[in-house]
């Protein structure tokens, strides 16, 4: 009953928190931006969670389970459904090359340098788990999201090339870093493999692919002729809940499983119009339910460990996003020049990193997985207030030097 | 295409949980994949029973009774246990549902032959089950060796727990046709209408039942002050929503469907907490927007877009949650109490019917509007199996036996009535 009430009490600030997230009102000042963008909602979570008011107790959230891993295979879907191959083709060759180039140095960056902080931090933690955890900020840190940039849009005056390659880098980089996340599900699987490691992940991921093409045609199929609102979006549901309970009853990431969804439906089916309205109508709602599970979700524990590994993954994704640019520029001979400062636009994770970090919270059950979410959601916080500052200080000062 | 789709789906679960059996499996992560397939599984379940012209509801009940734990055993008796959590939500909605299809001027119109149906109705069923505990005191392993005390008890209860219909699959039938027109409304307010008469016939069939059988426990009156308390608190309250969403829609007018949502999630959760009838308060909140309001429309048209993926869910588990065991062990029984109940339910109609001069159509035919059971009759006989343990057990399993092929057999009756009056697809949605 209690989960009841409190899944009662989610939709309720659900409802009001939707009436005003993501206006366009003054978003590059930080504390709006936080406000508008939902980042408040974890602390409204923090709130209820089990160390304040306790409405959110472990027990409750263990009842609202499957609404976490719903959220989770639904955020996957909607960026999945984005990824038409017909309007991916528009863009130039080398803005995906750009893309992948630019993930991958980012990735190895944060990877290898948390990945020897960690090593001293704790000496007596296996190597194997210590890596894993290095690879999934790898991961978070690589990943920005296209949200600052489209609520800015109206701020920023001449919208040159710039701002299109941002918006495109940022749109597609959640795909190489849930990607990964995939990756890391197989051949990190939970519970770890003690023999075939190499061979079992290769299967897991196999798997995740086949299923999620299998569900994503038979959803085609059953929509191919028109059918009516209400039974697409029972349809809708139904798929993503399936495939992200699946994928939970694995300990694989509805988050990857979600995607692949999207992304095979989307390039299938022809009812993109009709279906766009229907993900919009209910983004908001479930963007802040999730939300505010995460934040009643966190164990508040912080050290100075966690504050300087937040620090450590802030520095090192400015770094290697601002310093990656101009030998990549000179790598794949980019058309345009890529100012050092441009690099400056990709610092806000937006809300897909913050379910990339929950998908690891809610499947591996270990001690370092409370010292992980911590430092995720920590650096989430902190790259979403300063980068509505930083996006000012990059395209907007690019703007006026040109 | 449908028929396709549900046979992979039906082989894609067989996979995953031969794969990992559930006993190894997270039990939170569990519930989720079981959410998912009965969702999927029943929804196309329905739509391909649609095409043999039955209603989807008896598909979403078939897909649980197949699925769930005593055939397929795709879902354990644990999981559709968690995923009970959604009745709550899908009854308030159907609650507010019914209260917005009810019209004032169409009720005052119909008030006659309503009262006339259901007070025949419940007349006749208990008594119909009185004589049938008598008569078949030797037949049946439940009446005999009883006293006729026990027997006058025993049938009792069963006569009001036959009286009753369920609300809810009426409702969903209702919706599902797009019904609309003076024989919906009379099978859907009758519906409502018994529903509280039964709650009240079987608090004194309850209380006549243990002064009869514990004469230590004296007859006791004081049910009825705590019946009334209940049903003008729940009113108060049903006002109080009612005026709020009326308010809302006025003057906010944004994301109506979280909003209602919102309600129904609250106010199930506030009547259940305080002792209130979630159902009268829905209902009566769904009234008031209706027929007090410009918005009645635009209500229900918010419910219905919200609905139906709720709906799916809680008929799906309110198949899976038919105990087929007791219905294996006494279906012959079961078989003859249903044959029973609806006849006795054609001669109250009947009656009922003929004394309000309702045309033949109400009379001969409207019986089978009222055949589905459901959630209200299953909690009374938990109550019953509580208070008298000697047999109550036994009657329990009867009862969701009964309720079981009810359900079954219900929606179809309903969806065939409604064709027949030709009241279907006239709403549009």
């Amino acid at each position: 009953m209690k989960s009841f009430f409190a899944f009662g009490l989610l939709i309720l600030i659900a409802f009001f928190g939707s009436l005003f997230i993501f206006k366009r009102k003054k978003i590059l000042n930080p504390w709006n931006y936080i406000l508008l963008s939902g980042f408040i909602y974890i602390f409204f979570g923090i709130l209820l969670g089990k160390h304040v008011l306790s409405v959110l107790s472990l027990q409750v959230l263990r009842g609202l389970h499957p609404l976490v891993g719903f959220a989770l295979g639904w955020i996957g879907f909607v960026f999945g459904f984005q990824l038409e191959i017909k309007y991916l083709r528009r863009f130039p060759q080398k803005f995906i090359s750009l893309s992948a180039s630019q993930f991958l140095i980012v990735f190895l960056v944060i990877t290898s340098g948390l990945a020897v902080i960690l090593k001293l931090m704790f000496p007596t933690q296996p190597q194997f788990l210590l890596c894993g955890l290095a690879i999934s900020w790898g991961l978070l840190g690589s990943l920005n999201s296209p949200s600052l940039l489209n609520l800015a849009s109206s701020s920023i005056a001449s919208k040159g090339n710039y701002f299109y390659l941002a918006r495109f880098l940022t749109s597609i980089s959640g795909f190489w870093s849930l990607s990964g996340l995939a990756l890391i599900f197989s051949f990190w699987h939970f519970p770890f493999f003690l023999h075939n490691v190499l061979v079992m992940g290769l299967i897991i991921i196999f798997s995740m692919i086949i299923f999620s093409f299998l569900l994503g045609y038979v959803f085609h199929l059953l929509t191919k002729r028109r059918v009516g609102e209400q039974d697409l979006f029972v349809f809708l549901l139904s798929f993503v809940f399936f495939a992200a309970g699946a994928s939970l009853y694995f300990n694989l990431p509805p988050l990857f499983v979600g995607m692949l969804l999207g992304l095979i439906f989307t390039n299938l089916t022809r009812a993109q119009e009709r279906i766009y309205p229907l993900l919009f109508a209910s983004e908001k709602p479930i963007y802040i339910i999730f939300l505010i599970l995460i934040g009643a979700l966190w164990d508040l524990n912080f050290d100075y460990r966690i504050a300087l590994l937040t620090g450590l993954l802030f520095v090192l994704k400015l770094a290697a996003f601002s310093l990656s640019l101009r030998p990549l520029k000179a790598t794949l001979n980019f058309p345009f020049k890529l100012p050092a400062r441009f690099g400056f636009c990709f610092l806000s994770p937006g809300g897909i990193a913050v379910a990339l970090a929950v998908n690891i919270k809610i499947i591996y059950d270990m001690p370092l997985t409370d010292v992980f979410i911590s430092v995720a959601l920590l650096f989430i916080v902190i790259s979403e207030l300063l980068s509505p500052w930083l996006l000012r200080e990059s395209l907007l000062k690019i703007d006026r030097e040109k | 295409m449908n028929i396709v789709a549900l046979c992979i789906i039906l082989l894609l679960m067989f996979f995953l949980k031969s794969s990992l059996p559930a006993s190894l499996a997270n039990p939170l992560q569990s519930s989720s994949l079981a959410l998912g397939f009965i969702m999927l599984f029943a929804f196309l379940a329905g739509k391909n029973i649609n095409r043999l012209k039955l209603p989807q509801i008896t598909g979403f009940i078939l897909a649980g009774i197949l699925g769930g734990p005593f055939l397929l055993k795709l879902l354990s008796v644990a999981e559709v246990k968690n995923l009970q959590l959604l009745d709550g939500l899908a009854l308030s909605l159907i609650a507010l549902t019914a209260g917005g299809e009810m019209e004032i001027a169409r009720l005052r119109k119909n008030v006659k032959g309503i009262m006339s149906i259901v007070i025949f109705q419940t007349v006749v069923i208990v008594s119909g089950f009185v004589a049938f505990g008598f008569v078949g005191r030797s037949f049946f392993p439940l009446f005999r060796d009883k006293s006729s005390v026990e027997i006058l008890s025993i049938a009792l209860l069963f006569g009001t727990l036959a009286t009753a219909t369920s609300p809810s699959t009426t409702i969903a039938i209702i919706t599902e046709t797009k019904a609309k027109g003076k024989y919906t409304n009379l099978i859907l307010s009758s519906a409502v209408v018994k529903d509280f008469l039964v709650i009240i016939l079987f608090a004194f069939a309850l209380s006549f039942s243990r002064s009869f059988l514990s004469p230590e426990e004296a007859f006791n009156i004081n049910f009825l002050k705590d019946i009334l308390l209940e049903v003008g608190m729940s009113l108060v309250m049903g006002l109080a929503v009612g005026a709020g969403i009326i308010f809302y829609l006025k003057y906010i007018k944004r994301e109506v469907t979280i909003f209602i949502l919102s309600i129904a999630f609250f106010t199930y959760q506030i009547s259940q907490t305080i002792g209130l009838h979630s159902l009268l308060v829905c209902l009566l909140a769904g009234f008031l927007v209706k027929n007090f309001s410009l918005y009645g429309e635009k209500f229900i048209l918010a419910i219905e877009r919200s609905s139906l993926p709720v709906y799916v869910v809680f008929f799906a588990i309110s198949g899976a949650s038919i105990d087929l065991n007791a219905l294996e062990k006494s279906w012959w029984l079961a078989l003859i109490f249903v044959v029973w109940r609806g006849g006795l339910k054609f001669l109250g109609t009947f009656a009922g019917g003929k004394i309000a001069r309702e045309d033949s159509l109400v009379n001969r035919q409207s019986w089978a509007g009222f055949i589905s059971q459901a959630g209200v009759a299953l909690g009374m006989a938990i109550i019953i199996e509580n208070t008298f343990p000697v047999w109550g057990g036994e009657f329990k399993a009867l009862i969701l036996a009964v309720i079981g092929l009810n359900q079954i057999v219900g929606p179809v009756l309903l969806q065939k009535f409604l064709l027949k009056t030709g009241e279907t697809g006239q709403k549009v949605v």
